[in-house]
């Protein structure tokens, strides 16, 4: 009898050496107490290893389905089909019977089998040959982890960590092209410290100076792909009176290396932004599209991963990032705050100052949403997360034009007082009521005639110096203005 | 069996409240990572701009509930000195400070795997990193505490553990069994199973298998065999499934320890009564029941039993 016994490392095919031995069952263990007594009852036949982890995760699959894998049926065709009167000894009834159909080898699957196998696997070592235990436990470890991974149909497009580093490298990458500009800039500034404070963006800088080098190459090259036309033209200007000292060629090819480098990392910000998009948009797409991608990864990274976001409450989604502030409020007794990292995205950048509050809770409550349906749904589509972000822009205009209009009606709302502030009344003298003669400009008469005219206007003999009212005066006069503007016309119409 | 309850762990309220702390309990767990020993959470690298947020307080709520914050951390302050002195079970060790607390050798320095709290020992040169134990989240540590008198869970042990979950109390399984032992953990949840795999990527001693415990044949491949076999699966059949599993892995000799949920066997029932017949159970199927535990004050209607295989092995029923 044949026994096929299936490790991580491979297929192993066993020969029972003596099959009385299986009739006594009970006593069986007793068989396999030490190796050498193991090696009595069975000898192993052949021994067909895995060529490499894919190749083991496809028969543990099918082992796992019940079917019959490709390494097996080579296995079974090589060694058991030559002694095809012999029966094989397998633990799983089921694949016995597909084995039986299949390529037509007798099955047996009994109690003596179960604990034939036992035995073997408790003498698994010794009985297999040529193969340490470090490997086996090492092959069980790759495959159970690649076995559960195919399972739990781990994609690597959804892995967070990606975003989690890519927004890292980006800080990084700022930080670093920040102090290549400035360095670059003091450098060249020696050489030529005038074109420091004509050309203020940094990418251009590095652009120019890389371009002409010594500044009396200025005059000779082309900058008008770089700069527009007005810069360029200040440009070789001031590099004819400029008061830098002069630098050697090989200080200038050192710069030029710099500003090689600055422009280097720069194109690769901006792809590694792409990129960054990019995985937003595959791994969150309705948190990217509520909140944005830089805003959205942010929070991602802060939380550490997708899943542990997904686990904070709304409230903790809107202060994420303000910790500090948080708990110092906490702690003294006084006001948290109303955003952390939420505060950068558009949808809170783009409401007054007044309503930043509200919104930024109003979003923190539907961004959570869309962080839980990312990481926890099983579908990848935006379409959540576009209609949630309808909503709240609609609730956005509400509030603003509550904040507008005064909603008329309600008797409380009209008979809420204003706040009281304190108006500074100063109080000058009117010299006009000093005079009862009627005067004979042309300005005061309109005037006189404009003020019968607007009747709900009281002329008060005092004027208050007082902030809205001074405005009303100013809006007066210019409608005065307009209004003589308007009679003159007609005037010389007339 | 003597009650050792740690004062530090008397800030989480038993299973029933917790609910209510739930969000009280997240912010707790930014107070701990703003203390010393950050994880990789914060690392991200991201430094909040605070200049831009401080003080816009305006009309949100005022004080929040401190005394709560401040109970569940418990008495270990940061940087305060403890003394670590090893338990009666191998592997096994009691915190001594202001108050005690059970605690496993860290196998990954550095990282807590839910959040627990984690202490630093100076043994002569080395620093030796421990891990609080929860006996409200883990039975195993509610069994230890209540005085259980073999767990047979010892460094190089190979253990099977049934019921794996999202791999908190396999940590500390695999804590004590070290470096030369092996836990198959076996879960059968995806959920679950995504935190476990997570779990056993930073521990090579955890092999993680996804898959039905109902049908050990299905993982055979990956198994070899085993020492000791725990089970946390709370099924009402879980005698049958443990069985099944000591059947094909279990060697001869081999010790159980089973957590027992008399409410997920028969909710009508005494708890009594349904340990009783789970025992019974046991016994027909060829486990030799040594030991019987409640988990009262941590857990409520729960045991542990500790069995041993009676050989030899034979089973008539497949």
């Amino acid at each position: 009898m044949l026994v096929l016994f299936e490790t991580a490392a491979g297929y192993a095919i066993f020969k029972v050496l003596d099959e009385s031995k299986l009739q006594q069952v009970d006593s069986l263990y007793k068989e396999f107490e030490t190796p050498e007594k193991a090696n009595k009852v069975l000898k192993l036949k052949h021994f067909e290893k895995f060529q490499d982890t894919t190749e083991a995760l496809a028969a543990a699959t099918a082992l796992v389905e019940g079917k019959i894998g490709k390494s097996l049926k080579k296995v079974l065709k090589k060694v058991v089909a030559k002694e095809a009167h012999e029966q094989l000894a397998i633990s799983d009834a089921k694949l016995g019977g597909v084995i039986k159909e299949k390529l037509d080898l007798s099955c047996v699957h009994s109690p003596a089998v179960a604990e034939l196998m036992r035995c073997i696997r408790g003498q698994m070592e010794s009985l297999i040959t040529g193969l340490p235990p470090r490997e086996i436990s090492a092959m069980s470890l790759g495959l159970a982890h690649s076995l559960s991974r195919y399972k739990l149909k781990f994609s690597p497009d959804k892995v967070d960590t990606m975003i989690v580093q890519a927004i890292s490298l980006l800080d990084d990458l700022d930080k670093e092209l920040n102090n290549y500009i400035m360095r670059c800039r003091e450098w060249y500034g020696w050489h030529f410290p005038e074109l420091g404070k004509i050309i203020t963006d940094n990418l251009a800088y590095c652009k120019t100076v890389n371009k002409i080098g010594d500044r009396t190459n200025v005059a000779g090259s082309d900058l008008s792909d770089i700069l527009p036309e007005e810069i360029e033209a200040e440009v070789k200007l001031a590099a004819e009176i400029s008061m830098g000292t002069e630098v050697s060629e090989q200080d200038i090819g050192n710069i030029r290396h710099l500003c090689d480098q600055v422009i280097e990392i720069s194109d690769y910000r901006i792809q590694l932004y792409d990129y960054l998009k990019n995985r937003m948009m595959a791994i969150a797409p309705n948190l990217t599209v509520m909140v944005g991608e830089l805003v959205g990864a942010r929070l991602i990274s802060h939380a550490g991963s997708l899943l542990n976001l997904a686990k904070h409450p709304a409230s903790t989604v809107q202060i994420l990032g303000a910790e500090k502030a948080l708990f110092r409020a906490l702690k003294t007794r006084k006001d948290t705050p109303k955003y952390g990292l939420i505060y950068h995205a558009s949808l809170v950048g783009q409401t007054t100052a007044k309503n930043k509050g509200k919104i930024s809770r109003m979003l923190a409550a539907k961004a959570s949403l869309a962080i839980r349906y990312d990481a926890l749904g099983e579908d990848t589509n935006a379409e959540m997360g576009v209609e949630n972000r309808a909503k709240l822009e609609a609730r956005l205009r509400q509030l603003e034009e509550k904040g507008i209009r005064r909603i008329s009606g309600t008797g409380k709302a009209m008979a809420k007082a204003d706040k009281y502030q304190h108006k500074s009344e100063v109080k000058m003298y009117d010299p006009s009521g000093d005079s009862t003669i009627p005067s004979t400009s042309k300005k005061r008469k309109f005037e006189e005639v404009e003020e019968e005219e607007e009747a709900e206007e009281p002329v008060t003999p005092v004027v208050k110096l007082k902030k809205p009212k001074k405005e009303s005066v100013a809006e007066e006069k210019k409608k005065k203005k307009k209004k003589k503007k308007a009679k003159e016309e007609e005037e010389d119409d007339d | 069996p003597k009650y050792i309850i740690p004062d530090c762990f008397s800030g989480f309220s038993p299973r029933g409240d917790r609910g209510g702390r739930g969000g009280r309990g997240g912010r707790g767990g930014f107070g701990d990572r703003g203390r010393g020993g950050f994880r990789g959470g914060r690392g991200g690298g991201f430094k909040s701009p605070d200049g831009g947020f401080r003080g816009r307080g305006g009309g949100r709520g005022g004080p929040r509930g401190r005394g709560g914050r401040g109970a569940g951390r418990g008495g270990f302050g940061a940087g305060k000195k403890v003394l670590v002195e090893p338990h009666r079970h191998e592997g096994v060790f009691i915190c001594r400070g202001k108050e005690d607390a059970l605690v496993t050798k860290n196998m990954v320095v550095g990282e807590s795997v839910y959040g627990e709290k984690r202490m630093s020992v100076e043994e002569g040169e080395t620093k030796i990193e421990y891990r609080a134990w929860n006996p409200f989240r883990s039975k195993l540590a509610a069994a230890i505490l209540g005085g259980i008198d073999q767990i047979h869970i010892k460094p190089g042990a190979k253990v099977m553990y049934l019921g794996a979950a999202s791999g908190t109390t396999v940590s500390h399984v695999s804590d004590i069994v070290g470096p030369d032992g092996l836990v198959y953990a076996v879960e059968f949840s995806h959920r679950s199973g995504r935190d476990l795999l997570n779990v056993a990527k930073k521990r090579t001693n955890i092999i993680p298998i996804i898959e039905d415990a109902r049908h050990p044949h299905k993982y055979r491949m990956l198994v070899g065999m085993v020492d000791v076999i725990f089970a946390d699966v709370a099924q009402p059949d879980q005698t049958r499934i443990v069985a099944l599993n000591a059947h094909n892995f279990l060697k001869n000799g081999g010790h159980f320890v089973i957590s027992i949920k008399a409410n997920c066997i028969d909710s009508t029932a005494a708890p009594e009564a349904v340990f009783a017949s789970e025992v019974k159970k046991m016994s027909a199927e060829n486990m030799k029941p040594q030991e019987q535990l409640t988990l009262e004050p941590y857990e409520r209607d729960h045991a542990v039993v500790v069995a041993v295989a009676s050989p030899p092995i034979t089973y008539t029923c497949e």
